[in-house]
């Protein structure tokens, strides 16, 4: 059953079209990667996919449910899905405890006691339990990811979005957030990822796809798309990338 | 003698902290709520609140309370007393100062928190109750701190409406002593003690209710 879908979808701010049609669907338990140059509107179709922005054309299913066309409450839907972005952006007056606490509370209304298991297990399947009572700002930022990672991942979602989770880390604490995303992803969770980590995507990914200027122009599974693209761009893209340039 | 007058002093003085608090927490309401009409509103509620701001910070707060205690009665024909109309001057006064104190404190709390907040699913009300408030209550508190001290002793203005405060009172005891150097070195004492003890309270609770990596914002207070 697909979780996610698009049809047709188009983003324009202003006379700039970023997203220029986009067909895409995720079912669930499936792994997909985006992978693209800066600018390509990777992250706007993210957005768009968490519900977080509208589009300007197409139809987004959730589910099956057509959710602008059929008016779908998307607060509720919005708590349905995981997001991590790409800055570590907890609630600088919470602790880890406390950031992950307060959507189950505040949005599904669980007790205090059973909000705060179910943040504690979070924190634990990104190995950050120890660190429940500490601030953001007293925390590496691959630590305060990995707690972003518990906070979208403690209410059960049908499904996580990651937004280049590690772009603003370095290489170590890199590492270390992959190897959350590793475990979720060996767990079964349904995850649409938007990353440059290349290695990390061949290894977990059902499909990558390739977006360039607002459009999908190549997908399939990675070993196709790393070692063998059709088109050019995505050729002289992966390249680059290897180059380290 | 001026231990005689002490009863007075310190009646006055009352009055004085009496004002200083209607005016701030007075402004306190008045400027949150400007502050977030602005931020949040529309067109319409930030150019009235922006004439407010205006018309409080670029005039001097003696010809307001002029204006407010002998013109409005002239313009709406109601009286009032000028405890009463100090009071209101004073509230005006302080929130629009302390709309610029709160907008910089709301703007404060980065985009990232709030787009974070609205992909758990929170509504807007829950993410300014949850997410905006708290960070900017504790963001504010330094500025706040000034607007403390700078009403309190703005409160001697009072003396131009012929409010019973403390400034008002030691003029009327040097003018019946003839004491004047007394009189205010006592009332000027009186002033330093008060503010330098608030600012220790206040920084004090800064101290208590600050969290790590909430205090890197302060400064950043655009009006």
């Amino acid at each position: 059953m697909s979780v996610l879908e698009c049809v047709d979808l188009k983003k324009s701010y202003g006379r700039l079209q970023v997203l220029k049609g986009i067909n895409f669907e995720i079912k669930r338990g499936e792994k997909k990667v985006i992978i693209g140059p800066s600018g390509s509107g990777k992250s706007t179709f993210l957005r768009i996919m968490g519900f977080l922005e509208p589009p300007t054309e197409g139809r987004i299913f959730f589910k099956g449910e057509d959710v602008y066309a059929s008016r779908l409450n998307l607060n509720l839907i919005r708590s349905k899905i995981g997001f991590v972005f790409q800055e570590p952006s907890l609630f600088r007056h919470l602790t880890c405890l406390e950031n992950v606490k307060i959507g189950l509370k505040c949005v599904l209304k669980m007790r205090d006691k059973e909000a705060t298991e179910k943040a504690i297990e979070a924190l634990k399947a990104v190995k950050m339990e120890e660190w429940a009572d500490y601030y953001p700002a007293q925390l590496s930022g691959g630590q305060q990811q990995r707690v972003g990672i518990a906070r979208a991942l403690a209410r059960d979602p049908e499904i996580l979005l990651f937004d280049e989770p590690t772009a603003s880390l370095d290489v170590e604490l890199t590492w270390e957030v992959i190897d959350v995303m590793r475990d979720l992803a060996r767990r079964g969770v349904t995850m649409l990822i938007v990353t440059h980590e290349i290695a990390f995507a061949k290894e977990v990914a059902d499909e990558i796809l390739f977006m360039n200027s607002g459009r999908i122009i190549e997908s399939g599974p990675p070993e196709q798309i790393l070692t063998n693209p059709r088109t050019p761009r995505v050729k002289e893209f992966l390249k680059r990338l290897v180059g380290g340039t | 003698m001026l231990l005689d007058y002490i009863d007075f002093i310190v009646q006055s003085f009352v009055t004085t902290l009496i004002m200083t608090f209607l005016g701030l927490s007075g402004g306190l309401v008045l400027g949150i709520l400007s502050a977030l009409g602005d931020v949040y509103g529309n067109r319409f509620i930030r150019i009235i609140i922006g004439a407010y701001v205006e018309f409080f910070r670029g005039s001097p707060l003696i010809v307001q309370l002029l204006l407010f205690y002998f013109s409005f009665p002239v313009l709406t024909g109601i009286k009032w007393d000028s405890f009463t109309a100090g009071a209101v001057t004073l509230m005006l006064n302080s929130g629009a100062y302390q709309k610029g104190y709160f907008k910089g404190a709301i703007e404060a709390v980065s985009k990232d928190q709030l787009l974070a907040a609205r992909s758990l699913g929170m509504t807007s009300g829950q993410i300014l109750r949850h997410i905006v408030l708290p960070q900017a209550f504790r963001i504010v508190i330094p500025s706040w701190t000034n607007e403390y001290v700078s009403l309190g002793l703005s409160t001697s203005a009072l003396t131009v409406i012929g409010l019973r405060e403390l400034t008002t009172i030691s003029k009327s005891i040097a003018a019946q002593t003839f004491e004047p150097l007394e009189v205010y070195s006592l009332t000027g004492l009186i002033y330093l003690t008060w503010i330098s003890i608030s600012i220790k309270i206040l920084n004090y609770i800064y101290s208590r209710v600050k969290i790590p990596g909430l205090e890197i914002s302060v400064g950043a207070v655009p009006s």
